[in-house]
């Protein structure tokens, strides 16, 4: 993906503010100000123009919709505000009219018209572009109405859809940038690293080391030796299929910028970095925007707010190597070095970043620590699950951001309390499984966690639980599988990842990897032999317990999981030479049933190698010698003719 | 010394220094565990993970690998547990599997009880010398050479080692330490230029060099941090900087000149230069970007190559403690190719005659040259380059200053001389040698003149008290100089001989030789020509060199006892000033040594006192260094001395005839 051009980033059409120093006596005037300027509009639309609905032209939508309001010179009666992820990514592009949440799903450029002259000039909202209830088919008018968002809880992603990310004084109007006054008012730091410990928030990139724990010690060690330390937020989400960093940065940026400046506060660091991935250019042009705005309102840099309070942050631009999500591998990239890791026999809060204290959190952690210390410790750490009082393992505190992906019908960014369970995630919010098919697993935690199956799907979803169940949290990803996958190939492509991704630093995770996708591979080819699966696991718990990062150290997790809720289906590809799932090429095999075929020809049209023949109105018969398996036929036929075997 | 902590390993428990690595102690209680990618000269990466141990911190177990696990508080250790054991296994198997011929693999497979292998592949590498990924050779090119030549390349199971961009790399120098820390022979050394007849016997040496600049340096004398620039933080602690023309030994305003504040703020490169590109020690430092603030390139960014330590003690000697001027001192002298060493001491002596008041502003052409006068000496420096003003008597040096001096001038020839700071008509270096014996006959008998390149004493005579008694000193202004010649001769430096010496050298019989060292210069002119060297072979071999170039001095009317002679300033206290910053240990040395009660006693009278003892020990040391070297009481070399050496020309026999006794 390119840059976003200059052309398409036009924000907000209110006259901006002139960018001039806030100090911390007139924040609330000032939010009290823009929230009166915006109270003038009589409603505010808000298009979605996060990643997603941009891939399904939500900058046209936006600037289409702003152009036929100022054709209609309502331009001061209607606000269009190109907002970040609405999180609703599978109905993109998105737009709610505010304050009434009227929401319009998969809008085109060429609804813009109707929605115009029948819902803002006619006041008759466009029943045809709301959404409806996978079940019960009934119009759901409102977001409060949509099960997947009235099921959530949102702390981190609490400004989703509600402001323009480029906008500095949308976040200020939503009392941005309050909880950093107060901080720097009257909270001593020692007090803001005990309200962290209190609220015992686990770190949310994969980890779940209390942020709290690591603060201190960071402050302890650049204390010990005299050095300021450094504060470092981990953009570089890699996992296949995740991207709640991503969206938490291109839909609220100052958010994490003013994580960043309580913890740079609390532990005494004058500069921090944002380790951000290569492959997201919306995030980096919004982050940038975002630091900007903030520097040019003495947000950042020296005397903050007036204050003596001295930070300021800097982008540092992955290269693109996954590992570099791994901490220390993380900052010998920033420092110039190859991206491998290091052994962390010396943790980074005591010699990370130049070989300063560096405290190293994910997006998401630092999007949550605004709201800890505005809201208070004790109620971030009565949502969620266990006792955390006097122990942060002792639970699972505040709320989790996943990417719910897959063979699901509600594909999206979902913020929900830790503790609900797999099956109100998957069922109720996720809206259950594509086209009405059986739910068979979902992997959570990237590539690295593991395969959790539908017995599980009463299971609370912690820190603690998904690691009992043989996945973890991980950042937080979620895919989704229906009953057609098959998990000896899902373990597979896995390790398939992990293996191009691992640096080749350490044996284990280099020769290990290389030697479970080659097994893996032959068991798909029904090349499996006795012993494999043992092998498999023997291997899979040596690269898991010998591996010298954290990378190497869960990648046994895909086969280990798999093996131990699917082991039959294993055992059917080896002793069988079956696929149960009519997955693997090599073990299926597509014939037409001659009672459902009825000669439609659609199956021999879209075959890609003419192994279909067959007359119209009669039944027709694949070549097995020609058929490349591809599917293509059993996915078009539309009298369930076709069948694997 | 750092905190030590007891662990249990195996059961057995051990006290181990706080911070040291697991593997150490391991090995100590005689437990052998397989490595691949360790090698004790080279930062521990844990790559190989087959020295796998269990530790139980604090009730957990953990496995870690032993050769990067630095023990910080108590723990017990598990060599042989069961995942112990069965993880390395697998991890033995999968190089078997990989690399099934090579022997370091085959040895780690057989202490693992593997012999067949479950990860063969279609990347089985048959070849016995493969390369088996254990980046050592990476360390050895950056923590050996300073260099980063070769490096891995390719993620994950694609991982190989390369050069940059694939091709040969024309800075690589060919230093083979890749090739030596190689456990299977995956790099071969194709050429050696220079054709030497034992290539292995000089790598074998040269590498043990290489590891103890990796592994000592930075807790010895930090050349690779800071080059010589070292020195002052040292000298200034002993009393041994020259400050104000070398009166004094230390100064509080050394901390503006100092190797910190030299590494803090100027320098901006420490790698190895022209001077000998791949030199693992790369002592040379440079400052980039500095702007000049006077002479002909005032304004410009230049590249300052320095200051090592004897600019910056110059800088100390002529009262300049500040870095930029220094950093601008030494720029200019190397511009104008003036001689730090000499253009400080001249001008040391001018200021000190200055504020003596034997020469004024209307000799300097109005410069007022007191101590410290950073602008003025530059003035001076660039006059001297120029050919203008007073620069050009200056440029002379002080030999022929005084003279000029005494006779236009009228100065005092006696006060001039004793704090003239040449002999043989060569400035003294950087180095106050008044309280050191053998310093300052290593100064005054050096055969070019006290420059410290021949007999460097100081630093095992005051700092490490090595040569402690007369006898000592004789011998070691025997065998240095001859021993410092020697490498001249050769073509080799000086400073891996002793700016690094092995962590062991304090238990030899003769440390301040550092007697391996001396062993790795006589193996490196074996392994070049074939000749076995032992100490009187080389002693030999530099002895008729040197004693040529005494004949040679002797010819051109030097060489003589009178031409070994140093100002007093070098020996003792000039003035009474001198004396008092000093009086405890000089009276000390009244009371002790010479046996006179100070007390009573005016300063003049003891500055009067000292001076005739100490003057009479030189007398005494000449003596004693004329016998050991062969030589005459006028210090001319004996014939059968020559005779000895085999260079009794009649052509050099002639020259010294005369002196015979």
């Amino acid at each position: 993906m390119c840059r976003p051009k200059m052309s398409q980033r036009s924000f907000t059409e209110s006259a901006g503010r002139v960018m001039s120093k806030i100090l911390m006596k007139d924040l609330a005037s000032i939010s009290t100000r823009i929230n009166a300027e915006f109270k003038q509009y009589k409603a505010m639309l808000m298009v979605c123009t996060g990643t997603g609905c941009v891939a399904a032209k939500g900058f046209d939508v936006r600037d289409a919709l702003s152009r036929a309001i100022r054709e209609r010179g309502l331009q001061d009666t209607f606000l269009v505000v190109g907002t970040g992820c609405n999180g609703f990514c599978a109905m993109g592009p998105i737009v709610v009219v505010q304050p009434e949440g009227i929401f319009y799903q998969k809008v085109s450029e060429e609804d813009i018209p109707e929605i115009v002259a029948q819902h803002l000039i006619g006041g008759e909202p466009v029943e045809r572009l709301m959404h409806r209830d996978p079940v019960s088919g009934a119009i759901n008018r409102t977001m409060d109405e949509i099960k997947f968002f009235s099921k959530q809880q949102l702390i981190a992603l609490r400004n989703k859809g509600l402001i323009d990310p480029e906008n500095i004084d949308h976040y200020i109007a939503r009392g941005g940038y309050e909880s950093i006054r107060n901080v720097l008012e009257s909270v001593s730091p020692d007090e803001v690293i005990k309200e962290i410990l209190t609220s015992a928030i686990r770190g949310r990139g994969g980890g779940g080391f209390p942020a709290g724990v690591k603060w201190q010690s960071a402050k302890e060690a650049a204390l010990e030796r005299k050095e300021t330390p450094y504060i470092v937020c981990n953009a570089d989400e890699g996992d296949p299929g995740a991207f709640m960093d991503r969206s938490i940065i291109e839909t609220d940026p100052h958010t994490v910028i003013e994580g960043m400046m309580i913890g740079a506060y609390a532990i005494g660091a004058k500069e921090g970095f944002v380790y951000l991935r290569k492959e997201y250019p919306l995030a980096l042009v919004r982050l940038q925007k975002a630091i900007d705005d903030a520097r040019a309102c003495g947000l950042l840099g020296k005397s903050i707010m007036g204050s003596e309070f001295e930070f300021d942050i800097h982008i540092h631009r992955g290269a693109g190597a996954f590992v570099c999500g791994e901490s220390t591998a993380l900052m010998a990239s920033m420092s110039g070095q190859a991206g491998e890791p290091r052994a962390k026999y010396v943790h980074n809060v005591e010699y990370g970043y130049r070989d300063k204290p560096t405290v190293l959190n994910n997006v998401e952690t630092w999007a949550n620590i605004p709201v800890i210390m505005d809201k208070g410790a004790r109620w971030f750490a009565s949502i969620g699950t266990g006792d955390v009082t006097d122990n942060p393992w002792g639970g699972s505190s505040g709320t989790k951001v996943f990417s719910l992906v897959g063979d699901i019908n509600n594909t999206g960014l979902v913020e929900v309390p830790m503790g609900v369970t797999l099956r109100d995630i998957i069922y109720d919010i996720g809206g259950g499984i594509l086209n009405g098919r059986a739910f068979k697993a979902v992997q959570t935690g990237g590539p690295s966690g593991g395969c959790v199956p539908a017995e599980k799907l009463d299971m609370p979803i912690d820190f603690d639980s998904l690691t009992e169940a043989g996945s973890m949290m991980g950042s937080g990803g979620m895919i989704v599988m229906d009953d057609r996958t098959c998990m000896v190939d899902i373990a597979r492509y896995f390790v398939s990842f992990l293996m191009d991704e691992s640096c080749g630093k350490c044996t284990p995770c280099r020769e290990g990897l290389f030697s479970l996708y080659r097994t893996l591979t032959r068991i798909c080819n029904g090349e499996g032999r006795e012993g494999d699966i043992e092998f498999l696991e023997e291997l899979a718990k040596t690269v898991n317990e010998t591996s010298l990062c954290q990378l190497g150290g869960t990648a046994g997790n895909p086969v280990l999981s798999t093996i131990r809720y699917f082991r039959e289906e294993y055992e059917e590809h080896i002793r069988n030479r079956r696929c149960p799932a009519g997955h693997c090429k090599a073990l299926i095999s597509y014939r037409i049933s001659e009672g459902n075929c009825t000669g439609c020809t659609l199956c021999a049209k879209q075959c890609p190698v003419d192994a279909i023949a067959g007359e119209p109105k009669k039944i027709h018969v694949i070549d097995q010698d020609t058929c490349i398996k591809c599917g293509i036929c059993y996915e078009v036929c539309r009298f369930d003719a076709v069948e694997v075997q | 010394m750092a905190d030590k902590i007891k662990i249990t390993i195996d059961g057995k428990e051990i006290s181990v220094q706080k911070g040291s690595y697991l593997l150490d102690a391991v090995k100590k209680t005689g437990v052998t565990v397989p490595t691949l990618c360790h090698h004790k000269d080279l930062t521990p990466t844990g790559t190989c993970r087959l020295c796998l141990c269990e530790v139980e911190v604090r009730g957990r177990r953990k496995l870690v690998t032993s050769c990067n696990y630095p023990v910080r508080e108590e723990i017990e250790v598990y060599t042989n547990s069961e995942p112990v054991v069965n993880h390395r296994k697998i991890l033995a198997e999968m190089y078997l599997g990989r690399w099934p011929n090579v022997p370091a693999i085959k040895y780690v497979a057989e202490m693992c009880g593997i012999t067949e292998s479950r990860f063969t592949s279609n990347l089985t590498d048959e070849n016995p010398q493969a390369c088996i990924l254990c980046g050592r050779c990476v360390r050895a090119c950056r923590e050996f050479a300073l260099e980063k030549i070769i490096d891995f390349a390719g993620r994950g199971i694609k991982r190989h080692l390369t050069m940059p961009f694939g091709e040969v790399d024309p800075h690589c120098i060919g230093c083979t330490a890749c090739a030596f820390v190689c456990p299977t022979g995956a790099i071969e050394i194709v050429d050696d230029l220079n054709h030497p007849l034992d290539p292995q016997m000089i790598r074998d040496h040269g590498m043990k060099v290489n590891a103890e600049m990796a592994v000592l340096d930075k807790d010895q004398c930090r050349m690779r941090e800071v080059g010589t620039a070292n020195i002052v933080d040292v000298m200034d602690a002993y009393d041994l900087l020259p400050v104000h023309n070398y009166q004094f030994g230390t100064h509080p305003e050394t901390w503006r000149i100092n190797s910190k504040m030299l590494k803090a703020r100027y320098f901006t490169q420490g790698q190895a230069d022209g001077c000998w590109k791949g030199c693992s020690m790369a002592c040379a430092k440079t400052i980039d970007d500095f702007e000049l603030k006077t002479g002909p390139y005032r304004g410009q960014k230049v590249c300052v190559d320095g200051p090592e330590y004897e600019t910056a003690a110059g800088a100390a000697n002529m009262g300049c403690f500040d870095a930029d001027f220094l950093a601008e001192f030494n720029f200019y002298c190397d511009t104008y190719g003036i001689d730090t060493i000499s253009a400080a001491t001249t001008i040391a002596f001018v200021m000190e005659s200055f504020e003596a008041g034997a020469i004024t502003t209307e000799h300097t052409g109005g410069l007022e040259l007191h101590f410290g006068a950073t602008n003025e000496t530059l003035e001076l420096l660039h006059q001297m380059a120029d050919g203008r003003g007073f620069g050009v008597d200056v440029g002379q040096g002080i030999r022929w200053l005084k003279q000029k001096w005494v006779k236009e001038y009228g100065a005092d020839p006696d006060f001039l001389h004793d704090i003239g700071m040449e002999s043989k008509g060569l400035e003294t270096s950087e180095y106050v040698c008044k309280e050191s014996l053998a310093q300052q006959a290593g100064y005054g008998m050096a055969i070019k003149g006290p420059q410290h390149d021949e007999a460097w004493l100081i630093f095992m005579d005051m700092v490490n008290n090595q040569i402690p008694t007369f006898e000592d000193k004789a011998e070691a202004l025997h065998y240095f100089p001859l021993w410092r010649t020697w490498f001249g001769l050769m073509g080799l430096c000086k400073l891996c001989w002793n700016d690094v010496v092995p962590a062991d050298n304090y238990a030899t019989d003769e440390p301040h030789k550092i007697p391996e060292h001396v062993d790795n210069y006589f193996k490196f002119f074996e392994g070049m020509t074939g000749i076995e060297l032992d100490e009187s072979k080389m002693l030999d071999q530099s002895a008729r060199v040197y004693n040529l170039q005494r004949v040679m001095c002797r010819m051109l009317g030097y060489g003589a006892r009178e031409d070994d002679h140093m100002p007093y300033r070098a020996m003792g206290p000039v003035t009474v000033k001198e004396y008092e910053s000093r009086a405890e240990r000089y009276d000390k040395q009244l009371k002790e040594i010479i046996g006179v009660d100070p007390d009573g006693k005016i300063t003049e009278e003891r500055v009067g006192i000292l001076r005739r003892y100490r003057e009479d020990q030189y007398e005494k040391v000449m003596d004693a260094v004329y016998i050991r070297r062969g030589w005459t009481r006028n210090g001319v070399p004996k014939i059968e001395r020559l005779r000895e050496l085999g260079i009794d020309l009649p052509e050099l026999v002639v020259i010294v005839e005369k002196d015979q006794e």
